[in-house]
């Protein structure tokens, strides 16, 4: 599953960008995203997601690792987990590239998004679905929190 | 396999929201048993009790009164089929019932059970909502009525609250210009598309016309402004506006490409439906 | 009447006295033991099958008060009080239901692992209905995979049983 997102944020880059590396902050707009912790400044974090689909909750302890870094312009990201109890695995390739207009930054990101397991028995559709909106609340929450903060 | 769980056979609708208010999230209402079963058994949800509301008495009748038909949530696809109240006052509830799934699951699954669990595929709710019912939620402090349409939140996601318990669906008892159907089409165990409709006939006008979408998207809508471009038409006016109208229900049904289809395909089969259900009731 | 194994009491446990194929039987269930299990492991009558484990196919079909489930999605307390018949008690006193027989005279089954599902299914139907026409019998059977026949055995084997029952009853 394939998603692309775009988000325009009134405040400049470089705040944006340090945004991004506050990774308390930042892990408090993914929506189910909780317990972040460094495993290695800028390269290697971990937290946990639970997301729910009615009564079906997933929890999966995730590892989010950095494969690439420009600064200021472009970050390349892979968070995987898997959810034992339920018997199913999720990984997501994040693509984020951040770029200036007028007095906004853009950020748009490509997700790959793939669920593995049992989980599928709830059908791709209502997956897709689901993974779509916790993106858009996750752009949103971002967008909220930074122009919150002028 | 079904891991271990502890079963509670509580006897009153009060008991009931108790152990669900105490319980909460640990905690599942269990009727038939055909789906959460299922979940159950994948391993994609688990509960350490399940509350068994068969012991309680009153939710397996339907029954007429005062203009409302009352069924009770523990009736099966079954008894639905069957009953004769049914066959008189609401034959197209009694057509979907008997093509529900198969006779084992229309033997053990009932239709509380159907509504409450909101599997996006499932038929009843959408002709349901064209048919103007209601649910009655119960709890210890006191009773609601839920209409159709304000029932569904979402894939698997119903308005009760925690600790409510559904116990009845009411459905407007018809009067004799009334007429609805509902036709499904798939190729799955489950439908892809679902299509109610319900109005009145006076004469050549139709009027109060209600329509209905459900399986393509995530959960039945209810489709105003569809109904709106029908409703207070003659008969051949209505039939040329299908079209337009069948677009609007398609893009209303929040179609969601699946292995039961693609979102355009889904859309159109809306259109398709509602077309030979609406046909169907007025010619 | 016999009383079967009980399993170590290991958390709840449920009494449940039933009838099965016209005997008494009881049996300690917990709460999660699905019927199917019961009866093949604890009491082993092996006929039922576990196949799709989704109530889609119908090869673990038993009779419960004469009517179809899915053992494979019933708990196995619900037959509390109750009447269960599996394929090993449609043939009585050695002599085969005629809805055997027509299987046999039609071949109405090759593997035969479907066909137990489909005994109880099409002895349900006639009983409520013993004179279907060929669109019921197929509505009420098409909860009922077979993958060898291509039914058109099986409809002929059940039409036969249906008109010889007729004649004899």
């Amino acid at each position: 599953m394939q998603f692309e997102k775009q988000v325009e944020i009134l405040a400049p880059r470089e705040k944006v960008w340090k945004f991004i590396w506050d990774i308390d902050r930042f892990i408090a707009c993914v929506p189910g995203c909780k317990d972040a912790k460094t495993v290695e400044e800028g390269k290697r974090y971990s937290a946990t997601m639970v997301e729910r689909v009615g009564p079906f909750k997933v929890e999966f302890p995730t590892t989010i690792e950095v494969l690439e870094r420009e600064e200021l312009t472009h970050i390349k990201a892979q968070a995987s987990g898997a959810d034992n109890k339920i018997g199913s695995r999720m990984k997501i390739d994040l693509d984020v590239n951040l770029r200036e207009q007028d007095n906004m930054t853009v950020v748009s990101f490509i997700a790959g998004v793939d669920i593995l397991g049992k989980l599928a028995a709830l059908g791709h559709g209502i997956i897709k679905r689901k993974a779509d909106q916790v993106l858009d609340q996750f752009a949103q929450a971002v967008k909220t929190t930074l122009e919150g903060d002028q | 396999m079904l891991r271990r769980f502890r079963l509670e056979e509580p006897e009153s609708v009060a008991e009931v929201s108790e152990l669900l208010g105490r319980f909460g999230d640990s905690a599942k209402v269990y009727a038939g048993g055909t789906e959460l079963l299922l979940a159950m058994k994948e391993g994609l949800i688990q509960y350490e009790r399940l509350i068994n509301i068969k012991k309680l008495k009153g939710l397996g009748e339907v029954a007429g009164d005062n203009g409302t038909i009352k069924i009770g949530a523990l009736c099966t696809h079954r008894q639905l089929e069957t009953s004769s109240l049914l066959q008189e006052k609401l034959p197209s509830l009694v057509k979907l019932e008997q093509n529900v799934a198969n006779v084992r699951v229309r033997q053990a699954g009932s239709l509380g059970g159907n509504l409450c669990f909101a599997e996006p595929h499932a038929d009843p709710g959408t002709l349901l909502m064209a048919l103007g019912a209601t649910m009655i939620a119960e709890k210890t402090s006191g009773k609601r009525e839920i209409a159709a349409e304000d029932f569904f939140v979402d894939a698997y996601e119903t308005s009760l609250q925690a600790d409510e318990l559904l116990t009845e669906i009411r459905v407007p008892s018809p009067g004799a210009d009334r007429r609805s159907a509902y036709l499904k089409f798939g190729y799955l165990e489950r439908p892809s598309v679902g299509v109610a409709v319900a109005l009145t006939l006076n004469g050549t006008t139709v009027n109060d016309v209600k329509i209905a979408v459900g399986c393509a998207g995530p959960a039945p809508k209810r489709v105003a402004e569809a109904e709106v471009l029908l409703a207070g038409k003659s008969k051949d006016e209505a039939v040329r506006l299908l079209p337009q109208a069948g677009a609007i229900a398609g893009r209303a049904s929040e179609a969601i490409s699946d292995l039961h289809g693609a979102q355009d395909y889904k859309e159109h089969i809306v259109g398709v439906l509602l077309k030979r259900a609406f046909n169907s009731i007025v010619s | 009447m016999s009383k079967a194994m009980t399993r170590p009491a290991d958390g709840q446990t449920i009494p449940v006295s039933f009838k099965l194929n016209g005997r008494l039987q009881e049996v300690d269930v917990e709460p999660n033991e699905l019927l199917l299990d019961v009866v093949r492991d604890r009491l082993g009558l092996t006929g039922a099958k576990r196949s799709c484990d989704v109530q889609v196919c119908g090869a673990c079909t038993l009779l419960v008060d004469g009517r179809p489930v899915s053992a494979c999605t019933t708990l196995a307390f619900e037959v509390r009080g109750r009447s269960v018949m599996t394929i090993e008690g449609l043939a009585e006193d050695g002599k085969l239901h005629p809805l055997q027989e027509a299987f046999i005279e039609h071949g109405g089954f090759q593997c035969g692992f479907c066909t137990p599902g489909m005994l109880l299914a099409s002895k349900a139907l006639l009983d409520e209905n013993p004179n279907p026409t060929e669109e019921e019998l197929k509505h009420f059977m098409h909860g009922n995979l077979c993958r060898c026949t291509g039914y058109k055995k099986i409809i002929e084997s059940i039409m036969a049983a249906a008109k010889k029952m007729r004649g004899s009853a």
